[in-house]
């Protein structure tokens, strides 16, 4: 057979080398071009992870057992020799970039895998790449050099085969930069400044929220295919709403990343919620915040300490070290009381009268008050049990009002109660208290302390707001970084504290890892949670609609007015083909319904996987083995490539 | 030594006091088979507390004081318990715990830390926690209009309880049934979930209460696990709804219920809002949500951040409302109202909502349900199916030929309701002999048993109820009437008051150091003889030793006759493990070894204590 010039870009010579010319036969596989290629550069190195693109075709050459006559390779080919891993910069959904060397030859569903194994993420399937929104660049802060974690030299052998210690990929322990990077992945971040809130891309309406799905990556092609190129950015994202197998003790990151991104969803109204939803969920960041910064362990190790064990155990450890004091211990198991002069007010029986003090006793769960100290022994005026009361504060540090309003619940009806504080510290104390018996709970109770503790951070929260400047210490967090920049416009931070405070006392007690899975599940509880919109139009109709696909349906959502139309659950489907040449979807379900639809903001391959998608993500609870069943994920996404 | 022997003279006669007014607090009114049921329990009560307390002399291996010590002392006046008004108010059952009673409690405590090593000492915070638990004596009415009575204990849940009734009325344990209450001035009803504790809500009752407690069939309590497409998929089609393949329904429970979050279904339309005060309606458009009910103002879109709250769940539960439209001018007679449990009469933190239909109502009451109790109900759901697929493998065992399985052979069916709860009892006896003495084995079964079930597996237990309906024809318990003889005056001789009844030592687990009764003397105390020498003042009752006297009936609570429950609870504060008690001689002769000298060693210990300060 004759002999003929190949000529091949090699880049490793760096983009100004002319291209390297080998005399190659049409029946020499691909595996001898790279071998006649390797020897003429002359250059000793690894060169295992290197393959050839063709460019023309757009396509890797990986058979190496194919020949050129096989692949339909001639003389005018344009062949680029170049490694099949290099360097992306990943933007997390924490917000954080990394940079990485991840696949550019196999499927970006494969690709994913080996980030998310590098990443240590379990349940790759349900993550994907998609290309960022563009930001708007001002000038100023065009080179404000963005710290970029480096996750580059860690060698692709530990990432195909990573083994774990201490339940974290060895890559990470090698260095303290590393172990920073997991930390990184693994702890959540504080809550950003509320102009990075204000300044971030925040969709308007449904159609906005459409066009970001135009934007994932197809999962069966690879990312050469599809124009990405090395040091390019993408955003790695959980795509698909059906998280399987959430388990804190293996799920460090992914829990993280996943929390992550719901938060951003709130805070970016990604997601609607109502305004006591958006306090709740401000309430668990801050809560989540506190924790991850006083113990950033937590999430990794098992945190699930039977509660009476431990209280068993502080008391044994108690005992066998102040075995003397025997009183003492007496104290810690008899309920201990919160004595004090206070001023009450009772709104509808002494409209006149105004605050009059009182002493008062705070004991298990009531409040008894008495004319004063000495009188203490008698019978109190009036004993009130605060089981099953609402508490509200209504403080204001400037002005030092520190007022607890009682809501107590008699056969009659709730009354109404305020208890008048002189002092942050005093208050402090006696709404921990009241907090603790609404909840059935006495001062006795562990929480106790911890209540306070919060309530006093609370206040202090109140104080740096109404000074005006809103530093973001360590301290003090300004209650804007908690909730979406609609609620900066409409409340000022101190207005907003105590709203959060008031949802944070259903929260503060949750270890960090609750906190977290609270946080999710309110947010999987949204009407509209892990619906994906694209803008589509329906045969027949003359005008867009919106198509919402949900983890097990779609919806059919009038743009006008913003309802759901109809609803199609994946269940009573029976089939869906795609016709690529007029980018039509149709779909059939049970019953002979049928519906079709091109897709006007998204390809229809995009939709075509999300369906796909789903229906794969439900079939992993039968199979209980660990593998993930790749193949059938490419016949449900696929389309035509695949198959 | 004087003090010492003062303290336990007290502590005693503290309990004893305590004894009798547990057991005389409403007994008077009852009826004749009630008290039956409820002197079963008091017995079985009392052989569990001497099972327990002996135990617990064991394991604190403090050797039993010598029984001359007996008897004692009348009790100190301080600890005269409150007159029978306060007994039965049931709103403040903890307030009678006297500060004097702490006190006592107290030393003893001290003793204890004085005395024993720590491990001893959860022992003894074990105890005390036992002693604050608050009973009722519950009357529930059946369909038929006749009623039960039981004694419930704060730490049992509906479920616990609900199974109890099964076994006192022999109904087909299927999955409907519930306990409801009812408000028949607010003219309210609600059924209490599975998993609720039963007597914290009946605390919220007035004195002068009407309220009642049903034992009903419920078709809507589980009714979203049977047809979850009428809840979750409510907008289509009844015919579609009606169609639908049990493999969808399982699919529809699997997605709302047992992913990471619950689903509340999503329920938006119009209902009446009964205004403030006043007796008219206005239509509202309203959004149930997980996190509270919404509604849309006036000019706003539907959007969720314009959506006002309407209200949270956390403190309120939802009651149908009976007959709104003549007492309130409802639209239709199909009105659910929330309000805090603990509100009673009308009041205007009560919030009315009326619905179109009987269909929306439901959805609504049942959405708010799963709202505020999220994966509570499908686990009450799935316990309760189990309860009623045993109990209905042992209906058709037992009765072939039957047609009605509704009247299945009550022996058979006493029996199967207990084996659960049983056999986990075992397992923890087998944990706990390891750390502990044994406690006594169970005397034989099988001749005083009423016939085994006939599964040869599992163990025979014999519930006490079963076996007083079974052994009732034979008639040994029949002179149990109401005009018992008053007690002995020697009351301060018996037993010291019982811990909760013998149900909870089988279905909930007991606290780890304590072995429980063996089953045998927990549960079938009628048809057993109690062990003698504990209980001294039966020896000569004859043959069929009859439970221990109950004490006179008290007359205050005869002001309050109507109130179906009343809480004995706060008197049944029990002082904390007693060292002075003649053990069984089960236990093998005086419990432990430790020598008999306890008194001089107690006397060391507190030597030590007062030269320590």
């Amino acid at each position: 057979m004759a002999a003929w010039d190949l000529s091949v870009t090699v880049e490793d010579l760096g983009s100004d080398a002319p291209p390297v010319a080998i005399s190659v036969a049409s029946d020499l596989h691909v595996g001898g071009v790279i071998l006649k290629l390797v020897e003429k550069t002359q250059i000793k190195r690894d060169w295992s992870d290197h393959a050839l693109w063709w460019d023309q075709k757009q396509q890797w050459l990986l058979r190496t057992a194919w020949t050129l006559e096989k692949y339909g390779i001639h003389a005018d080919a344009r062949l680029v020799f170049m490694p099949q891993h290099k360097p992306l910069k990943l933007g997390l959904p924490n917000g954080i970039t990394l940079r990485l060397r991840a696949s550019f030859s196999c499927p970006v569903f494969q690709t994913v895998m080996g980030i998310c194994r590098m990443l240590n993420i379990r349940h790759p399937e349900e993550l994907s790449l998609l290309r960022p929104v563009e930001e708007k660049k001002k000038k100023k802060d065009k080179d404000l050099a963005e710290e970029i974690y480096d996750l580059t030299e860690v060698p692709l052998s530990s990432v195909s085969r990573p083994c774990l210690y201490n339940g974290m990929p060895a890559h990470f322990v090698d260095s303290p930069q590393m172990e920073a990077i997991y930390k990184m992945l693994s702890v959540t971040q504080p809550p950003p400044a509320p102009e990075v809130i204000a300044k971030q891309y925040r969709p308007a309406s449904v159609v906005d929220k459409a066009h970001i799905n135009g934007r994932w990556l197809d999962s069966s092609r690879c990312l050469m295919q599809q124009g990405i190129q090395e040091n390019d950015r993408l955003w790695l994202r959980f795509k698909y709403s059906a998280f399987y197998d959430i388990e804190p003790k293996y799920d460090v990151v992914r829990l993280t990343q996943l929390y992550e991104q719901a938060r951003w969803a709130i805070l970016l109204e990604d997601i609607d919620c109502t305004e006591e939803e958006m306090m709740l969920f401000g309430a668990l960041q801050y809560h989540i915040s506190k924790v991850a910064q006083s113990e950033p362990q937590m999430l990794s190790t098992n945190a699930a300490m039977d509660d009476l064990e431990s209280a068993l155990m502080s008391l044994e450890v108690k005992m066998e070290g102040e075995n003397s004091s025997a009183s003492e211990l007496l104290e810690t198991m008899t309920a201990p009381e919160l004595c004090d002069y206070l001023k009450i007010f009772r709104p509808k029986r002494l409209t006149l009268k105004g605050y009059k003090q009182y002493w008062f006793k705070f004991q298990d769960t009531s409040i008894s008050y008495f004319k004063s100290k000495e009188e203490s022994i008698g019978e109190p005026i009036q004993q009130i049990n605060l089981r099953g009361c609402e508490v509200a504060p209504d403080v204001n540090v400037a002005s030092q009002k520190f007022l607890i309003r009682l809501l107590i619940p008699a056969p009659e009806g709730m009354n109404e109660v305020y208890l008048r504080c002189e002092n942050e510290q005093q208050y402090a104390q006696w709404m921990a208290a009241c907090r603790l018996a609404s909840k059935g709970k006495s001062l006795a109770d562990s929480s106790f302390q911890s209540e306070i503790q919060s309530i006093r951070s609370f206040l202090a929260m109140q104080k740096s707001n109404s000074h005006g400047n809103a530093t973001a210490g360590d301290e003090s967090i300004n209650t804007h970084s908690l909730v979406s920049p609609r609620y900066h416009k409409k409340y000022k931070p101190k207005q907003l504290t105590p709203r959060i405070l008031d949802a944070y006392q259903n929260v503060a007690q949750l270890s960090l890892t609750d906190a977290v899975m609270r946080f999710l599940q309110i947010w999987q509880a949204l009407p509209d949670f892990g619906l994906s919109y694209v803008v589509v139009r329906f045969k027949g109709s003359r005008k867009d609609e919106v198509l919402g696909i949900a983890p097990n349906r779609l919806i059919r959502i009038d743009l006008g007015v913003g309802d759901v139309v109809k609803t199609w659950r994946y269940n009573t489907m029976k089939q869906w083909n795609v016709n690529w040449d007029i980018r039509q979807m149709a779909i059939e379900f049970d019953g002979n319904v049928n519906i079709a639809f091109s897709c006007v903001t998204a390809d229809c391959k995009i939709v075509h996987e999300f369906i796909g998608g789903y229906i794969f993500m439900s079939t992993r609870s039968r199979e209980k083995s660990d593998t993930l069943n790749e193949e059938l994920f490419h016949k449900l996404t696929g389309g035509h490539e695949a198959l | 030594m004087d003090d010492i022997d003062a303290m336990f003279s007290d502590l005693l006669g503290e309990m004893d006091l305590l004894t009798q007014v547990s057991s005389d607090s409403s007994l008077h009114e009852l009826e004749d088979n009630d008290l039956d049921a409820l002197m079963a329990d008091l017995v079985a009560d009392l052989n569990a507390t001497e099972e327990k307390l002996a135990a617990e002399i064991e394991g604190l291996k403090v050797p039993t004081p010598p029984p001359s010590e007996l008897p004692l002392p009348p009790p100190p006046n301080d600890l005269i318990t409150p007159p029978a008004s306060s007994l039965i108010s049931p709103t403040s059952p903890a307030s009678t715990s006297s500060n004097g009673k702490k006190n006592y409690l107290k030393c003893f405590i001290t003793v204890c830390i004085i005395v024993c090593p720590a491990d001893k000492i959860k022992l003894a915070l074990e105890k005390l926690k036992e002693a604050k638990v608050k009973k009722l004596v519950v009357k529930v009415l059946m369909n038929d209009g006749s009623s039960k009575t039981l004694m419930v204990d704060e730490r049992q849940n509906v479920r616990e309880v609900l199974d109890n009734m099964f076994e006192k009325t022999h109904c087909d344990c299927n999955v409907d049934w519930s306990l409801c209450e009812t408000n028949p001035e607010l003219q309210l009803e609600r059924t209490f979930e599975d998993h609720e504790k039963l007597v914290e809500p009946l605390l919220a009752w007035t004195r002068d209460s009407e309220n009642k407690i049903l034992f009903q069939e419920r078709g809507e309590k589980h009714e979203v696990f049977k047809n979850p497409q009428n809840f979750y998929l409510w907008k289509k089609d009844k015919k579609t709804l009606k169609d639908i393949k049990d493999k969808d329904k399982e699919l529809l429970i699997q997605e709302n219920f047992c992913g990471t979050s619950i689903i509340v279904p999503d329920l938006e339309g119009v209902l009446y809002l009964k205004e403030d005060g006043k007796k008219s309606w206005k239509q509202r458009l309203f959004q149930l949500r997980a996190s509270g009910i919404y509604y849309v103002p006036k000019g706003k879109t539907k959007s969720s951040r314009d959506l006002v709250c309407f209200i949270q769940f956390d403190n309120v539960n939802v009651y149908y409302g009976k007959d709104f439209k003549s007492k309130y001018k409802a639209p239709t007679d199909f009105c659910f109202v929330l309000k805090h449990p603990q509100i009673q009469k009308e009041s205007q933190y009560i919030k009315y909502l009326c619905c179109d239909d009987a269909w929306s109502m439901n959805l609504w009451v049942t959405g708010i349900r799963i709202a505020k109790y999220g994966v509570s109900l499908y686990e009450n759901f799935k316990t309760a199916e189990k309860k009623a697929a045993v109990s209905a493998v042992w209906t058709n065992r037992s009765t072939p030929s039957s047609s009605n399985p509704s009247t299945p052979s009550p022996t058979i069916k006493g029996s199967t309701t207990r084996n659960l709860p049983l056999t986990e009892c075992f397992i923890d006896l087998k944990q706990l002999r390891c750390d502990f003495p044994p406690p006594p084995p169970p005397p034989p079964l099988g001749e005083i048993l009423p016939p085994p079930p006939p599964d040869p597996i599992l163990p025979p237990p014999m519930p006490p109820l079963a076996a007083k309906s079974a052994l009732k024809p034979a008639g040994p318990q029949k002179h149990l009437p109401t005009n018992f003889p008053p007690p002995p005056l020697a009351m301060d001789n018996l037993p010291p008051p019982p811990p909760p009844p013998p149900i909870d030592d089988a279905s909930e687990a007991p606290p780890d150091f304590l072995p429980p009764p063996p089953p045998a003397a927990g549960f079938d105390p009628v048809s057993l003889p109690p062990p003698p020498p504990s209980q001294p003042v039966f020896t000569g009752a004859g043959a069929p030793p009859p439970p221990p006297p109950p004490p006179p009936p008290p007359a205050a609570p005869a002001a309050v006759p109507r109130v179906a429950v009343r809480p004995a609870g706060s008197l049944k504060k029990v002082p904390p493990a007693p060292p002075k008690r003649t053990t069984p001689p089960l236990h093998g002769g005086g419990g432990g070894g430790g020598g008999g000298d306890f008194m001089s060693e107690l006397m060391l210990a507190m030597k030590k204590k007062s030269s320590d300060h």
